[in-house]
């Protein structure tokens, strides 16, 4: 049988230890790693020519930061996941970037195996959640509902949405979810994408809307 | 946090007053020319009082001009020099000493009339309360000597300016006060927010080497194994330490404190190595309030560590749904055996119990315990 292609990564990170220790720990594990960036400027000079799937990306780099670089890249190819790496722990540039466009997150703390996992799933069109990242989500959601005038298309969670997102925000794995609700292992992970779905489609729109407003379409 | 008084280095305490000092010499200029007009259209109204008319003309015209002059000259921090602000005073009570000159030793109004405030204020503005008080004196005082007799109105004029004087050179000195102390309060405001910058960035460098060094340590194995172990503790208590300081430059209002913080400070600080998860932003609350519930995410964590094991791992999770807040305490150990709490209970140990139920039924609030084989789950509601 033939061999699958391996997956190709970018990896941007400002410090070079950094950048090495995890282009070696993908290496070593069959990644096709195509390029690395010090910088935001970098990463979108090569990402057109290197066409990753996979961008491991940290969100403190010099400009532009890791938001604008997610959504630059997730523009010019919707195809690229964005997983962020980053060191400063759940704040809110972290939630930043997810509605940017990035589908994984991960504290740099993380074992190798941890990161070479991510970097699977994200590959395969997979979320990677945090519990932190979770109750990041969660608290968003909350804070749109309670936005002075939530208009017609403020996303909302469904009860089933809130309860897995709970759950991951307690620290429960997507399998121990499946088995607590009784579903299966797909549905929670469906169920997760969808909640960050929302928001990602939110926060275009929003974009746009305000683009409009601004007149910045009309140029 | 060390407190340090309001002192200014000297070059911006003065940037801030000669600012202000400005404003107020414009300010005065728009008097000078309300006097000046006051003084010729009264001058005009009883122009038949003067002995020697050509003489009063041409005080009236030295008084409009040196106003000009005076305008001008006050307009720059550079030419406000002591010698201007004894000039502009010598010609006011020259204007007002030839009252007797040109209108007769027995005139009643001065040439001068209100237009010697100007030069007044102009040593108020500039020389405080003091300058205020030498100038009215010294007006006072001329005022007094050219008049052969002191009506009420003379003596009611005197009282308005040596009040007057004084209180307006008081009030400049605090306004140039204020303006200092507020630039001082700015540039720590700046001061403070590049300094924010500045430790995030070097916090994120230590933060990427401990995370490294953790990672690393863990693959080499042995030694190595146990320093990796020491910065994957130092990496959580700076990761907390930076997001507590963040929730501190939030404002915060009725002496309501960051419940976020105070959780995130409580899950790392002390095994088992809890991880956190909150909104994103802080949960204001009662001191009170905050207190308590630290001290029962505190108890659960303390079973969890007595009960599960001191590096067992724990989660917990802080909602802020508006009208209440919920925060969940999850570990995934053998959970409590049935009966075991009212055991406990019956024993006269109060544990948990007391520690979490009671306090937050003081709150007003539920707490709901789910416990199995897979881990135990505390539930906490408290009302805002």
């Amino acid at each position: 049988m033939e061999q699958p292609a391996p997956t190709r990564v970018m990896v941007v990170d400002d410090h070079p230890m950094w950048r090495d220790a995890v282009e070696r720990d993908l290496a070593a594990a069959g990644f096709d790693v195509v390029a690395v960036a010090a910088n935001g400027s970098e990463a979108l000079a090569r990402f057109p020519a290197a066409r990753p799937q996979v961008v491991v990306l940290d969100l403190q780099i010099p400009a532009p930061n890791g938001v604008e670089v997610t959504s630059a890249v997730v523009a010019q190819d919707p195809s690229a996941r964005v997983l962020i790496l980053s060191a400063s722990g759940e704040q809110a540039d972290v939630l930043e970037a997810v509605k940017a466009g990035a589908t994984g997150y991960l504290v740099k703390s993380a074992s190798r195996e941890e990161l070479l996992e991510a970097v699977r799933r994200v590959a395969l069109g997979d979320t990677v959640f945090t519990p932190g990242l979770a109750g990041l989500v969660l608290g968003e959601y909350r804070r749109l509902l309670d936005a002075p005038a939530p208009s017609a298309g403020t996303p909302e969670l469904t009860e089933r949405e809130t309860e897995v997102l709970r759950l991951v925000a307690k620290g429960l794995s997507y399998k121990q979810i499946a088995e607590r609700l009784v579903v299966s292992h797909r549905t929670v992970q469906n169920h997760v994408q969808n909640t960050l779905r929302k928001l990602q489609m939110h926060n275009r729109v929003e974009l746009t809307r305000y683009a409009i407003e601004q007149g910045l379409d009309e140029e | 946090m060390t407190r340090s008084r309001l002192t200014a280095p000297r070059a911006w305490r003065e940037a801030g007053a000669e600012a202000v000092e400005d404003r107020l010499f414009r300010a005065l200029a728009v008097l000078r020319v309300v006097v000046l007009a006051n003084a010729v259209a009264l001058n005009l109204y009883r122009r038949d009082n003067f002995d020697h008319p050509t003489a009063g003309v041409l005080v009236v015209l030295g008084m409009a001009a040196w106003t000009g002059i005076a305008i001008w000259a006050f307009s720059s921090s550079a030419r406000r020099v002591p010698l201007l602000l004894v000039l502009d005073l010598v010609i006011a009570l020259a204007a007002l000493a030839s009252s007797p000159l040109v209108k007769g030793a027995g005139f009643s109004a001065s040439v001068s009339g209100f237009w010697v405030i100007g030069a007044l204020f102009a040593w108020a503005i500039h020389w405080r309360w003091i300058g205020g008080l030498v100038a009215a004196t010294l007006v006072s005082a001329t005022d007094l000597l050219i008049r052969e007799s002191v009506t009420q109105a003379n003596y009611a004029n005197v009282f308005l300016i040596m009040i007057g004087g004084p209180i307006v050179g008081y009030m400049c000195g605090s306004l140039q006060r204020m303006a200092a102390e507020r630039d001082h309060a700015e540039r720590a405001a700046a001061t403070a927010a590049e300094r924010a910058r500045l430790a995030r960035a070097v916090h994120d460098g230590v933060l990427q080497v401990l995370s490294l060094v953790q990672r690393r340590g863990a693959e080499i194995g042995g030694e190595a194994a146990e320093l990796g172990r020491l910065a994957g503790e130092q990496e959580r208590d700076l990761r907390s330490l930076i997001h507590q300081q963040d929730s501190l430059a939030a404002p915060s209002r009725d002496e309501a404190t960051d419940l976020a913080s105070a959780l995130e400070r409580t899950a790392t600080r002390r095994p088992p190595q809890a991880s956190m998860s909150g909104p994103g932003a802080p949960v204001l609350m009662p001191a009170a309030a905050v207190e308590e519930l630290v001290a029962v995410v505190r108890a659960c964590l303390d079973n969890v560590a007595r009960h599960v094991g001191p590096t067992a791992p724990a989660w917990v999770l802080l909602e802020d749904l508006g009208a209440e807040v919920v925060v969940t305490v999850r570990d995934e150990g053998p959970g409590i055996p049935d009966g075991r709490l009212d055991a406990a209970v019956t024993e006269g140990r109060l544990g948990v119990s007391e520690s979490i139920c009671g306090r937050i039924a003081d709150l007003g609030g539920s707490a709901a315990l789910h416990t199995g084989p897979s881990g135990t789950e505390w539930e906490v509601r408290v009302p805002r």
